[in-house]
């Protein structure tokens, strides 16, 4: 049997602005409920859409237990008033997980099995610590050398990369500093107006002087995480939070964050009969791995496969969104791959941003879609570097 | 009958330097604290206290015995939060020392002061009675003074002083709160300018800067020469106005210069010009960065008076002179000094002679009884001896002649003659068993007999005092069981800092047997602190030399045994413990029925620090309580601490903090004098005993997180050592300990027994030994006192 591919198409594309983890103004809400909120915006972006339509609801979430656990995708699509018949499933390849969700719902297109899928990520890391809440490694990983890297911690991995790759702490702040000047910038201009839906943050404490409940309402329309204060000297001044004579601190990595999006995707039968226009077309995606211990380094094998898959050369893409997990494995991919500075992160990344594990790649699709279109521009790609060591990369072609 | 003073709710007003830590230290001691201040001009009304309390968390050494005591201070303003004050107890009010400040505010609080409630002021010398005539009448009655030492969580003294109209059970109260409930050594003082600590206090910082003028000495030289070689604070003469501030110094020096105009040695009561000049620059000392001292880069500069500016500090002790005061018999070391030529002995005997001269003077007027005098000098300046103590302890009469010729020859600051009393020809010091010298009554002042003062079963002692500390019982090389006459038993060891020898063991062991046999209860309690600074190691040292591991582990298995049988006695077995209670010292402590400990107790399983893992019972209680303390919830969430307690080798900081580190339990106690420790242990051994006490059963059916539990620590390790914050050695250590607290390699959530833990805790502790690098780790702590890093 031979089956013929057919195009995905992304349609709408949105996400809330990202909260600061822990104490930000997403730090009581639930990542389910931001999911139904993002879910319930895309589908609403089409008129008329049939949710009986709906293939699938693929969700990415990097930690899914808890508030997030129980098949979040599934819950969170009931939550979002979907009917009973739209199926959902949660996806989960950590910092990718978010892409990941976009590729399964439009590989389900390309196949010829569904005309409409909704892709998305969400992730509270105010709620849900990193590794979950109760971490018990195997024993295993312990008794080889090649493994261990499985035990390191993310930082770790990025002082390990930043010493090889020779990334001079410098170079992190410096690279740290733009990523904040991006992202302010492109508040102050306006250029995240159109994916960003506000997200109503309803909280509920003791309020011990008039001995009530008192429930407040917040209307969170800008991500929290641009410091317009940013220097060289403040970020001079931090320590290095992983290893004794390291380079890597808080203020060149990524935020913890809290964060949701969805994409919807429609065949091109389906654009013609719901008259929907297109933002883009899903181009190509890949995956690859490299060793647990410098798992930063991911996206200089996931970048290659993707534009070999997709037949073009690194100097078509016009604009990469690279999450910026630590500023040392962004630039040592950078430097591998001689990506442009000027085209990678042109709006800041994760530094600024802030970086809601398993949403961020749903987060920045809605990014580049809109950043494409608005500026013009042909081709995208959006990449990371994944936990335990993977890079994923995804090509888009704005329409 | 009179209403009782209770104090349920405390009111601190000021949230200065003073005010802030006093109303901390109230918090520690579970008392209802409000902290008042001026209102913020803007934002928040209570800023200026927030922002005091806030920065009372950043504070070393930390003014609260754990940090979450800090959100227990309600923070107020005189503003809007008055009728706060309407059902306090007392009211401490702490603002500035100025006479017309502290008036307005008495007119503004009045009010809202309750009849029933103290008002103390904490002044450190300003008159009671020209205050108390600011307050409303319904106040006078229990107006009353309470000068706290700096920091008022560490230094013991509290002066107390009544005013004019103050009723007499009203300062008995507050005597007792402050000494019961808040742990504080109180001295009952005299409404005289500086009261008395800091009357003779600064008087003898003011007489050291004379004569250092005299005779030549830099500051530096001065601080070597007035600190721990004379039995004074490491912060000797101008740290310590460096730490007190330069411009609270002044003011001091200005209330001493203005209130004492007929002062015999009123000529001295200034400070030089370059100390003058110093505030006015801003070098106000530590606060500002700079003082009589300042550090710059990694150097420490010293004020040159000569230069009028900083130098790099270098001042020592001559050899000449440090060979003197290295003698032991202080009768020759203070003729010596006082024969050397050189300048710094000249110094030395100068300032010890005028502070001697100034307190035969002025004693009488300022004080009660010598007693005081000497207490509230070492309480209050950290002195290990006072004046009169070192006086008594040089040779009375022979000092007195000195001091007498020195007079006749115009060397001393005042020409005042010594009172009659200082140079009767029988009198051989001023403290006895009897009692102490007064000075003002003419006759020796015995100790006071009190209910408060009996709970101190061994209260501080002066030099010439003696004591004698009950009946021995039973006892052995390492280990003294007594009592005080009743049923309830004391154990006591002998060893030099309580070091875990096998004579303890064997003693603890013996006695607890013994006390099983013959008493109702035993208290693990040392007639002085530490509690314990850990095990023997120049024992182990001994075996290590030899190859003896077989003799080795015999003394931990014997440790163990020891353990068990605190854990596993009959009668119950209640540790009172202040200061440190390192490695072994902390496993007695967990393994006894109740622990009884002081605010000041420092524990810890340290054994990391030389190269090995607990192994007297230590790990083996941590994964105990975890298990019961997860209660069928997440082990390992109570394993991952007690991991951290042990592999870094965590110290208390307080008692309280011993709690949240797992080394103490929810039914220990934490005490806040010391002096009442072995009281109050003695009493909870009575009634645990009158209420049948049993044992624990030695626990079968532990719940363990085994090996997914130890592959997740020793993730943590792997990060730790590749981020280079420990060492291998340090990974084979916490590594063994995460083996340990795991209950080993089992599946998780299976369970284990008591003795699988102590045995796993025996042999992993021996495989240690053998190492070479825990091996040097112990040389080196034998060597140098510090743990090696390799």
């Amino acid at each position: 049997m031979t089956i013929k591919s057919r195009d995905a198409y992304i349609v709408s594309a949105l996400r809330t602005p990202v909260g600061k983890a822990p104490r930000g103004v997403l730090r009581n809400a639930r990542p389910d409920d931001l999911l139904a909120l993002v879910l319930k915006s895309v589908v609403g972006s089409v008129a008329n859409l049939n949710p009986q339509e709906i293939g699938d609801v693929v969700v990415g979430c990097a930690m899914p237990e808890a508030e997030q656990g129980m098949n979040i995708a599934r819950i969170g699509l009931l939550l979002a008033g979907l009917p009973h018949t739209v199926p959902g499933i949660t996806v989960n390849r950590f910092c990718s997980s978010g892409l990941q969700a976009i590729a399964y719902a439009a590989d389900k297109i390309r196949l010829g099995e569904a005309d409409v899928m909704i892709a998305a990520g969400t992730e509270s890391m105010s709620l849900i610590p990193m590794m979950g809440h109760k971490v018990v490694m195997n024993p295993k990983v312990f008794e080889s050398n090649e493994n261990i890297g499985i035990a390191y911690g993310m930082g770790l991995t990025a002082e390990r990369v930043a010493q090889q790759w020779k990334v001079t702490r410098e170079a992190q702040d410096a690279f740290s500093m733009e990523s904040h000047r991006r992202a302010v910038t492109a508040w102050q201009t306006g250029e995240f107006n159109k994916e960003v839906v506000p997200v109503d943050v309803e909280d509920s404490v003791f309020d011990a002087a008039g001995m009530k409940i008192k429930t407040t309402h917040t209307n969170f329309t800008r991500d929290e995480g641009p410091r317009a204060d940013s220097s060289l000297e403040s970020l001079a001044k931090l320590k290095p939070v992983f290893a004794t004579q390291g380079s890597v601190t808080a203020g060149n990595s990524s935020q913890m964050s809290d964060g949701a999006a969805a994409v919807l995707l429609m065949s091109e039968e389906a654009l013609k009969r719901y008259n929907a226009t297109p933002m883009a077309r899903f181009v190509s995606y890949a995956i690859a791995g490299v060793p647990p211990d410098i798992m930063g380094i991911g996206p200089k094998e996931a970048i290659p496969r993707a534009l070999k898959m997709a037949g073009m050369k690194q100097d078509q893409l016009d604009w990469i969104e690279l999450n910026e997990a630590f500023a040392a494995q962004s630039l040592a991919v950078m430097g591998d791959l001689n990506l442009d500075p000027a085209k990678v992160n042109p709006l800041g990344g994760a530094i600024a941003l802030g970086h809601p594990l398993g949403a961020t790649g749903a987060i920045r699709m809605a990014t580049l879609a809109h950043g494409l279109q608005r500026r013009k521009l042909k081709y995208g790609m959006i990449t990371m570097c994944i936990g335990t060591g993977m890079g994923a990369a995804g090509i888009f072609e704005s329409l | 009958m009179e209403q009782p003073f209770l104090f349920r709710k405390v009111a601190v007003l000021g949230a200065g330097v003073m005010g802030a830590q006093i109303a901390a230290h109230l918090a520690n001691a579970q008392v209802e604290v409000v902290l008042f201040d001026l209102p913020a001009k803007e934002g928040d009304k209570n800023a200026i206290v927030l922002k005091a309390i806030a920065g009372m968390q950043k504070l070393e050494p930390t003014p609260f015995s754990v940090k979450a005591k800090a959100s227990d201070i309600v923070a107020a303003n005189y503003e809007t939060d008055l009728e706060k004050l309407k059902d306090c107890d007392l009211i401490i009010e702490a603002i500035s020392e100025r006479i017309d400040w502290k008036a307005d505010l008495y007119k503004k609080v009045g009010p809202f002061v309750s009849e029933h409630a103290i008002f103390a002021t904490n002044t450190s010398g300003l008159s009671l009675k020209t205050l108390s005539e600011h307050l409303p009448g319904h106040i006078k009655g229990k107006f009353c003074g309470v000068h706290f030492f700096n920091p008022p969580r560490y230094m013991a003294l509290v002066e107390i002083i009544p005013g004019p109209a103050t009723e007499p059970r009203a300062m008995d109260a507050l005597e007792s709160f402050l000494t019961t409930n808040l742990g504080k050594s109180v001295v009952r003082a005299k409404d005289t300018p500086n009261f008395i600590a800091n009357r003779i206090g600064v008087f003898s910082m003011l007489a050291t800067l004379h004569h250092a003028e005299k005779f030549g000495l830099g500051c530096d030289e001065v601080d070597a020469l007035t600190g721990p070689s004379i039995g004074r604070a490491k912060s000797a003469t101008y740290r310590t106005a460096d730490v007190v501030g330069l411009d609270t110094f002044a003011h001091v020096v200005k209330t001493m210069s203005d209130t004492l105009p007929d002062d015999a040695w009123h000529s001295i009561f200034v400070l030089p010009d370059w100390f003058k000049t110093l505030i006015e620059k801003g070098a106000h000392g530590q606060k500002t960065g700079a003082g009589v001292y300042k550090k710059v880069g990694k150097e420490i500069m010293v004020f040159d008076a000569s230069k009028g500016d900083y130098r790099p500090s270098a001042g020592t002790v001559a050899a000449e002179v440090e060979s003197i005061l290295k003698v032991k018999n202080p009768a020759e070391k203070m003729a010596k000094l006082r024969e050397c030529k050189h300048p710094q002995a000249q110094f030395l005997w100068a300032i010890f002679r005028d502070l001697f001269h100034y307190c035969a003077v002025q004693s009488e007027g300022i004080c009660h009884n010598l007693r005081d005098l000497d207490f509230a000098v070492r309480w209050g300046f950290g002195w290990s001896a006072g004046p009169f103590e070192t006086w008594q302890v040089s040779g009375w009469q022979q000092v007195a002649k000195w001091i007498q010729e020195d007079i006749s020859a115009q060397r001393t600051i005042a020409n005042a003659p010594l009172p009659n009393w200082a140079t009767e020809s029988t009198r051989t010091g001023v403290h006895s068993n009897e009692g102490s010298w007064s000075p003002a009554a003419k006759n020796l002042s015995p100790r006071p007999k009190s209910a408060l003062h009996a709970r101190q079963l061994f209260p501080e002692r002066l030099i010439g005092e003696s004591v004698e500390y009950g009946k021995t019982l039973w006892e052995n090389d390492g280990v003294r069981v007594w009592s005080t006459g009743d049923d309830i038993g004391i154990m006591s060891f002998k060893s030099k800092m309580h070091a875990v020898g096998n004579e303890v063991l064997d003693g603890v062991i013996q006695g607890v047997a013994y006390a099983e046999n013959n008493l109702r209860g035993l208290v693990v309690w040392q007639t002085e602190p530490p509690f314990s600074a850990g095990a023997n190691l120049a024992q182990v040292s001994e075996f290590l030399a030899a190859k003896n591991y077989t003799a080795a582990e015999a003394m931990v298995k014997k440790f163990q045994d020891a353990s068990q049988a605190l854990k596993f006695s009959l009668v119950p077995t209640v540790a009172a413990v202040s200061g440190l209670a390192l490695g072994g010292g902390c496993e007695f402590v967990m393994h006894s029925s109740k622990a009884v400990v002081a605010l000041e107790t420092y524990m810890g399983l340290v054994e990391a620090g030389v190269g090995l893992i607990p192994a007297g019972g230590g790990c083996k209680e941590l994964a105990l309580r975890a298990a019961q303390a997860a209660r069928g919830g997440n082990i390992f969430h109570f394993i991952k601490q007690a991991f951290e307690a042990i592999a870094m080798a965590q110290v208390s900081r307080s008692g309280e903090h011993a709690r949240e580190l797992g080394l103490l339990r929810a039914h220990d106690m934490v005490v806040f004098n010391q002096n009442e420790l072995l009281y109050i242990a003695k009493q909870q051994a009575k009634a645990m005993s009158e209420s049948g006490y049993r044992p624990p059963l030695k626990a079968r059916d532990i719940q363990v997180v085994g090996k997914g539990g130890i592959a997740t620590l020793k993730m943590i390790i792997a990060n730790m050592l590749q981020g280079g914050f420990i060492s291998e050695h340090d990974a084979a250590i916490a590594e063994r300990t995460a083996t340990v607290i795991c209950g080993g390699h089992v599946d998780g959530g299976t369970t284990v027994n008591e003795d699988w833990l102590l045995e796993l805790e025996r042999s992993l502790f021996v495989e240690l030994l053998k190492t070479e690098k825990t091996q040097a780790r112990i040389d080196f702590m034998l060597k140098n006192g510090k743990p090696l890093r390799n």
